[in-house]
């Protein structure tokens, strides 16, 4: 029998900082032979135009919930790729990386990689790590089914942002509550050697243990209820100060409703040649990251939110008032007098 | 240029879903008017540098932007206080 392919599962709510992470671990040489399979949960995928891979790399892409519609999808991506790697059509990636989406309950995702044949065949799951955001990971235990899930299913726990949250005992004890077996590790921007996260643990060590849980807790996913994504596009380049504004009405005023935003968004300022990637997390508005270049040939401006009771029409309505203000404003400013 | 009115009283009324308060926005004349909480308000279009008038009884306040006036609507309706936070978005390019 030949060697099992190992996959390792990155969870966590919205805004945990796993694209950060898997960012960081492609970058390592010795991580960039991996087959990665990020699924988002939007309409206007982002996640992995966020993650820059490098040629050695292969990216699959599955948006959509891959705990609910695409769970066989998750299957058949796993065997499409196993069948296109042993035809030697991609390159033989020693390992699969998941990312899931920040609202995936993991149950399902380990249901399909742990109890389905023809998966478990020619994969062996490896780990499990949940990012948990140290700033704000206590009141998405509270208010979310899934991040529960999402640590309760880890073999291996990392608390992000560790620098943003002055004291995190708390939200330890209560990670230990729920996951006793589980070591706890912080890190700051994804620095944590890969091995950590995704050598082999408990999972593998004791996977009858995991698949009885799995077979109790039952494979139907769990989610918070009116979660919504929301999705801009914008053809023409934004103002500077009309995304400024925007940005801060929209923490001002939806900020625990706004789970995750993010985007690549042109700046009418900077010209249409180096996006800005933007993140914000509820309230939390992160600095700018300015990329070199746009990572595929799509140069729209397209901003992901996702928010708990907003509107759907809200943020676009919001942002387009802020545009032809600024703009108005603009002309009159320049106008001769 | 500018917001018309039927988008104002669109954004309001999403606003009003925002901060979880009940009510009605209608159109009136050049203007729209709010009604929740237990209070009425007119917005009114006003000149440049301007952009609003926010009347309700016994005082007028002007606005020149829309996120000035989403604070002063949510104020007269005593819906909360938001988190206001200052951002900077700089265009210069590795700033």
């Amino acid at each position: 029998m030949t060697a099992r392919i190992p996959v390792g599962v990155l969870t966590g709510f919205l805004g945990a900082g796993k694209t950060t992470l898997l960012r960081r671990v492609l970058r390592d040489p010795a991580w960039a032979d991996s087959a990665v399979i990020i699924n988002e949960y939007g309409e206007v995928p982002l996640d992995h135009e966020l993650v820059a891979a490098g040629d050695e790399t292969f990216l699959s892409l599955a948006t959509g919930c891959l705990c609910c519609v695409m769970r066989s999808d998750l299957t058949e991506t796993l065997l499409a790729l196993h069948r296109r790697r042993a035809a030697g059509e991609i390159p033989p990636y020693a390992r699969v990386l998941i990312e899931t989406s920040g609202l995936a309950d993991p149950a399902p995702i380990l249901h399909a990689l742990m109890l389905e044949d023809v998966v478990t065949a020619t994969h062996a799951l490896h780990a499990v790590a949940t990012l948990v955001d140290a700033q704000h990971g206590m009141a998405a235990l509270d208010r979310h089914p899934e991040a529960q899930r999402q640590v309760l299913l880890a073999d291996r726990l990392l608390l992000t942002k560790p620098d943003l949250a002055p004291d995190t005992a708390a939200l330890e004890a209560r990670l230990h509550a729920l996951n006793p077996a589980a070591p706890i590790r912080a890190a700051v921007q994804g620095a944590v050697p890969p091995d950590w996260v995704f050598a082999p643990g408990q999972h593998a060590a004791d996977p009858a243990a995991l698949a009885a849980w799995l077979e109790q807790a039952g494979s139907a996913a769990r989610h918070s209820d009116g979660v919504a994504t929301m999705v801009i596009e914008r053809e023409a380049s934004i103002p500077a100060m009309a995304l400024t504004l925007w940005m801060q009405a929209l923490a001002e005023h939806a900020g625990p409703k706004l789970l995750r935003l993010k985007g690549l968004v042109a700046l009418t300022e900077t010209g249409a040649d180096r996006p800005a990637a933007i993140h914000a997390i509820q309230h939390v508005v992160h600095p700018l990251e300015w990329l070199e270049t746009w990572p595929s040939a799509d140069r729209r401006s397209r901003i992901v939110l996702i928010g708990q009771g907003i509107p759907r029409h809200w943020p676009a309505r919001l942002l387009a008032a802020l545009e032809a203000e600024v703009v108005e404003e603009s002309e009159r400013l320049s106008a001769p007098r | 240029m500018g917001m018309t009115t039927p988008e104002l009283r669109d954004l309001l009324a999403d606003s009003l879903a925002v901060w979880g308060v009940a009510g009605r926005i209608t159109v009136s004349g050049a203007g729209v008017v709010v009604a929740a909480a237990g209070h009425e308000l007119r917005i009114l279009p006003a000149e440049r540098p301007l952009r609003w008038w926010l009347e309700r009884p016994g005082q007028r306040r002007p606005y020149p932007g829309t996120v000035g006036l989403l604070r002063g609507v949510r104020n007269a309706l005593g819906a909360g206080d938001g988190q206001p936070v200052r951002l900077r978005v700089s265009s210069a390019a590795g700033a």
